[in-house]
């Protein structure tokens, strides 16, 4: 039982940022915009959290300045892709690259230091216990008592599917990607709308980046977003961008990050059970590339 | 052409300018920085051995980025095959010890099949399930670099006894690759290997296929090219090329495997085709010219105290204005051109309606 939990506590843990990065990539996914500037985003959170965090001495400014920077990396994107038209694709890597070259030179600028920042006066977000929940057994354990971005986490996959669904801006975001011309000749500009998803990409891994410098650790690490930017895109990619689809898929990888972390703790070497989140996006793939073959060939 | 390298010229103009004004909010001299930059890249003989020695790495994962982007398949695992080729190489070299002619060729025969296997899986995925290359090779690049972690962490299979620091022991003397003058092998094997696959690529007809299926796949198919066949060899050169710059690191520089051998190149390769244009000419350029970047980088922080990772900040913003410059720009040029074609045109009129 133990275990189960603590597998449960893992899975949200490492599911968390991948999901926020992910929900936001979904806003740009239906927007048809091919966003691959999520690593960048989520880095440049974290680091900007703790920068807050460091200088304010509070949690909260530590979570606006993640937002700030992220939106910061939004904005640069929406200045090169789309107001100059630059290839999307090569803009993304080249932000990535921006947004990994940045932090490192702040790393060593601000704080004097190269590969990782720690310090006692960076104030991580809190945790949450729920009034009733926190008493049930078992249950209590699982659902009470998270990081705050967790429940934003949560919160976020209604309040996008929501938004996605259920809202004339939903629509709209959903015709900017299926059928740009259509959107345009009915008075709205699919540029805007392109801007508007962006920016709420912006936001949403600026939350997930701050889960990772402030959520369990209190410490911004160089290349900290280990490519959970890029399993954020495969799990978007994956399920065409629904919200649900993805907190399914990136609940999956967390599990396996849990997964991996518990065969630690039986003796397997750290570097075998850090591949799993990677493995499971390749099965994810395949799976998912088998399906597709199936229905190919059941439409012939 | 002019006009490319014109735009070209212009981009790093305008980084300059940016990366200048940075300097100078700072509250340093910019001259004085960029200065202690050339001066220590391309001073003399020896600082200029030493960047082309940089360099190797950096143009050979560019060549192959480039080389698969303007081919068509997205092959974003460079700093995995980098790493396999590497470790191919290391391998190689710890198990066999003959001289020198013999050693070289084959631990570079390794370090090319290494980048080649590793790019072969993702290729095979590809091809008998129809992953996405892009989303696989990045997940094997990962991958990659744990495994080989785990290879040299202290007390792992392949690490040095005693060692204190994650590495592998070093490879037998065959196989280091030594100096001419001040200038190492590698530069030359580095040269052949960019002149190789410029010659294939632009003089061969396989090469004149994947340029066809890089612009545009339904032609080259409709046109009886094997698509597919070339897909899967572009991505096993491509690989082939990103582990020759492992193998070659490891050949030239600490002779073993050392934890983090490649964080400071692969990326730089899809960097390097991203400026580039994916053009092969343009990669071996953008490459030295960053080498030399690099390579003034630490230099300068001795000079002027200004943090080596200034440079990451600088070919960023390089990489984001020369992208956006070259359409911006061209289409400027275009425009200018034009005007200038009608402006006569306009004269004579003039004159007719005088006379």
């Amino acid at each position: 039982m133990r275990i189960a939990i603590g597998l449960l506590n893992g899975m949200l843990a490492g599911a968390t940022p991948v999901l926020l990065a992910a929900l936001g990539g979904a806003f740009t996914f239906y927007a048809g915009v091919f966003n691959i500037a999520m690593e960048g985003m989520l880095l440049v959170g974290a680091f900007c959290a703790a920068l807050g965090s460091f200088f304010s001495g509070s949690w909260v400014v530590g979570v606006v300045c993640a937002i700030a920077g992220a939106l910061g990396l939004s904005l640069l994107f929406i200045l090169f892709a789309i107001v100059l038209k630059t290839d999307e694709f090569v803009t993304g890597i080249a932000l990535n690259l921006f947004a990994a070259g940045a932090t490192t030179y702040l790393l060593r600028q601000l704080f004097g230091v190269r590969g990782a920042f720690t310090d006692a006066g960076i104030q991580a977000i809190p945790r949450v216990d729920i009034p009733i929940v926190a008493q049930a057994p078992l249950v209590g354990e699982v659902f009470s008592g998270q990081n705050l971005i967790v429940y934003v986490a949560a919160l976020a996959v209604l309040g996008c599917a929501w938004l996605i669904f259920r809202t004339p801006f939903g629509l709209r975001l959903r015709a900017a990607g299926y059928n740009a011309p259509s959107l345009e000749s009915s008075g709205v500009r699919p540029a805007h709308v392109r801007v508007a998803a962006l920016l709420l990409c912006g936001v949403l891994c600026g939350l997930g980046g701050a889960f990772l410098s402030l959520g369990y650790v209190r410490l911004f690490a160089e290349g900290m977003s280990a490519g959970r930017g890029w399993i954020a895109l495969a799990a978007v990619i994956l399920v065409n961008g629904n919200p649900w689809g993805i907190a399914l898929i990136t609940l999956l990888f967390g599990l396996a990050d849990g997964m991996g972390l518990f065969a630690q703790g039986v003796g397997v070497p750290a570097q075998f059970t850090g591949m799993a989140p990677y493995i499971a996006t390749l099965i994810a793939l395949f799976v998912y590339a088998r399906r597709k073959q199936g229905q190919r060939v059941g439409q012939a | 052409m002019r006009q490319k390298l014109f735009a070209a010229l212009a981009s790093i103009g305008i980084a300059l300018g940016m990366g200048a004004l940075i300097l100078l909010l700072e509250g340093r001299q910019p001259f004085e920085v960029y200065g202690a930059l050339v001066a220590l890249s391309l001073g003399d003989a020896d600082k200029l051995a030493v960047t082309l020695k940089n360099a190797v790495p950096l143009v050979l994962t560019g060549l192959s980025a480039s080389l698969a982007f303007a081919s068509g398949p997205v092959n974003l695992g460079q700093p995995g095959q980098f790493l396999m080729g590497a470790l191919a190489a290391t391998l190689v070299g710890l198990s066999i010890d003959l001289p020198a002619p013999l050693m070289a060729p084959l631990l570079m025969g390794a370090a090319l099949a290494g980048g080649a296997l590793w790019a072969g899986v993702a290729a095979l995925l590809r091809h008998a399930f129809n992953m996405s290359e892009f989303i696989v090779t990045l997940m094997l690049n990962s991958i990659a670099d744990l495994f080989t972690a785990w290879l040299i962490t202290i007390g792992g299979p392949l690490a040095e006894a005693g060692a204190l620091s994650p590495r592998s022991p070093a490879i037998a003397s065959g196989g280091r690759l030594g100096d001419i003058g001040a200038f190492n092998i590698s530069i030359v094997v580095m040269a052949l290997a960019a002149g190789a696959i410029g010659y294939v690529f632009h003089r061969t007809r396989p090469g004149y296929e994947w340029r066809m299926a890089g612009q545009n796949t339904l032609f080259a198919r409709l046109g009886g090219c094997p698509v597919n066949r070339n897909f899967f060899i572009v991505m096993l050169l491509s690989g082939a090329l990103a582990g020759l710059a492992g193998g070659l690191l490891v050949m030239a520089g600490p002779y073993r495997f050392i934890r983090g051998i490649g964080a400071n190149y692969a990326w730089d390769g899809v960097m390097i085709a991203v400026v580039a244009n994916s053009a092969l000419g343009a990669t071996v350029g953008y490459g030295l010219f960053f080498a030399a970047l690099q390579t003034g980088a630490l230099g300068m922080e001795l000079l002027t105290a200004v943090p080596s990772e200034f440079i990451q900040v600088l070919q960023a913003v390089i990489v984001l204005v020369s992208v956006a410059g070259r359409g911006y720009l061209s289409a400027l040029l275009d425009r200018l051109a034009l005007r200038r074609l009608t402006r006569p045109s306009l004269d004579t009129r003039a004159d007719t309606a005088r006379r």
